[in-house]
């Protein structure tokens, strides 16, 4: 039997430069109804980058406008948030959120967290019309195929904003290869992640604090800025 | 008598590259071979390779040492300096004193001076009609290298070009264009494994390419061997 969570893995990778459609390997493959998947957080302005229909992008909208639900949560801790009956037995209450879902009949809400490394990216938020739930299995390969949109989704991000990046980078591109492969090779070694992962943490940490990959790189290799994971949390941290 | 132990090490120096490219070997361990032999046949304090990448942009991927002054002197040298100008003429440069340098190559100039390098000869690395990249002799002293130090050095040059695009047309057919990635792309992993040993190991990336190496060469492995396993977090040393 082919392993559908493999399926989609090479699903979504084949899906780079056209992650409005993101969410179509998740759909059959889990039992839910709808999905979306948004940027919003520390550094990427709030967005719906993929929604499979309008009630899963009105969630999005109303957690946007609202600060709070779900996908917030999920991000904030870094875990996946599962509300498998939100509406008869709550885990918890979002005093405006809640209660702007109580017309729209929902049953299980569930939110992963999009990050890689350090960053924090945004969350895929899956909604069902009936109570329900996820086994441990099927939550630990969403885990999986939420760390390769999050791969995708920073990729797009960094990919719109290429014409600032690249006037930056272009005037001191001369040395910069070198600092950012070393760094590179640190920061994959910091958090035991692959070298092209590690490359886009960089960037995306570059992008967050409005610093070239350049400067970023130089902090790495001085040892001014590390990703190292401490106790259970990754966090870049300044000495 | 000088002259007899300098053609000795000339043999030795191309007995060694050649038995290289008939063992089968790394692109990046024969170039930094070559630039090391360099030191040692003629009068010059450090040496370089650079090749051009897919925008015609040079980059380093062998030197003495590595520190990164020195790369940035090449690296200068190549956007604005003798480097590029013989990447493009294809012919031999010699900057007999780096103050005689033109106003355009004023960055290149003042990081020389700096680090006290004196003189500079670029050598091309051709293939028929084209360029692919230049041999950096940088010396102390101002001056020309002697003829035969020119041919010497042209010849180092050849047997560098040869290796690059040779290393892996054995087994594939590669295009010209794919076997100079091939060799840049061994550096950029070089690179990256600098970085985990400097991490691991709390070290300069100096000192992380020197253990890199040791590793490589007390353990018979090729150095790109070496690097990918420390990037893939396979191997740890």
């Amino acid at each position: 039997m082919p392993d559908r969570f493999a399926v989609a893995e090479e699903a979504l990778t084949a899906l780079e430069g056209n992650e409005s459609r993101l969410y179509e390997p998740f759909l059959g493959l889990l039992p839910v109804d709808g999905l979306s998947i948004s940027t919003f957080g520390d550094f990427l302005h709030a967005e719906t980058v993929s929604a499979s229909d309008a009630q899963s992008f009105r969630l999005d909208e109303l957690q946007f406008d609202l600060g709070e639900g779900p996908c917030w949560d999920a991000l904030e801790t870094r875990v996946p948030v599962f509300e498998p009956n939100i509406r008869v037995r709550p885990n918890r209450v979002w005093p405006a959120f809640s209660e702007a879902i109580i017309a729209d009949d929902l049953g299980a809400l569930f939110a992963f967290p999009l990050l890689l490394g350090p960053l924090r990216i945004g969350a895929i938020d899956f909604y069902t019309s009936r109570p329900s739930e996820l086994s441990d299995l099927t939550i630990r390969r969403t885990s999986g195929l939420a760390t390769i949109v999050s791969r995708l989704v920073l990729s797009r991000a960094l990919r719109l904003s290429q014409s600032d990046i690249e006037g930056e980078t272009d005037t001191r591109r001369q040395f910069s290869r070198r600092e950012v492969h070393q760094a590179t090779g640190m920061v994959l070694s910091q958090l035991g992640i692959s070298a092209l992962d590690a490359r886009l943490v960089i960037q995306g940490h570059a992008f967050a604090v409005g610093r070239s990959m350049q400067e970023v790189s130089e902090e790495i290799i001085d040892r001014r800025l590390s990703f190292a994971v401490s106790e259970n949390q990754i966090e870049a941290s300044h000495d | 008598m000088i002259n007899e132990t300098r053609e000795d090490r000339l043999i030795d120096t191309f007995a060694t590259l050649a038995d290289t490219l008939v063992a089968g070997y790394d692109v990046v361990d024969l170039l930094q071979t070559l630039v090391e032999s360099c030191t040692s046949l003629f009068d010059i304090a450090a040496a370089g390779i650079l090749l051009a990448d897919e925008d015609g942009e040079l980059e380093v991927v062998a030197s003495t040492s590595e520190a990164s002054r020195l790369v940035e002197v090449m690296q200068l040298s190549a956007r604005a300096g003798p480097c590029v100008e013989c990447f493009t003429t294809g012919s031999v440069v010699s900057l007999m004193d780096v103050e005689d340098s033109p106003p355009a190559w004023q960055r290149f100039r003042d990081s020389a001076r700096e680090q006290g390098f004196a003189a500079v000869h670029a050598i091309p690395l051709r293939l028929r009609e084209s360029t692919i990249g230049a041999l950096n002799l940088l010396s102390n002293a101002p001056g020309a290298l002697r003829q035969q130090d020119i041919r010497a050095a042209q010849a180092l040059a050849d047997v560098a070009t040869i290796g690059i695009l040779q290393e892996r047309t054995v087994r594939e057919s590669n295009s010209v264009r794919e076997q100079l990635t091939i060799a840049l792309n061994s550096r950029v992993l070089i690179e990256q494994a600098k970085g985990v040993i400097a991490h691991t190991r709390g070290v300069s990336m100096e000192e992380a390419f020197t253990l890199i190496r040791n590793h490589a060469r007390s353990n018979r492995m090729m150095l790109s061997e070496v690097a990918r396993g420390l990037v893939d977090q396979t191997l740890v040393i």
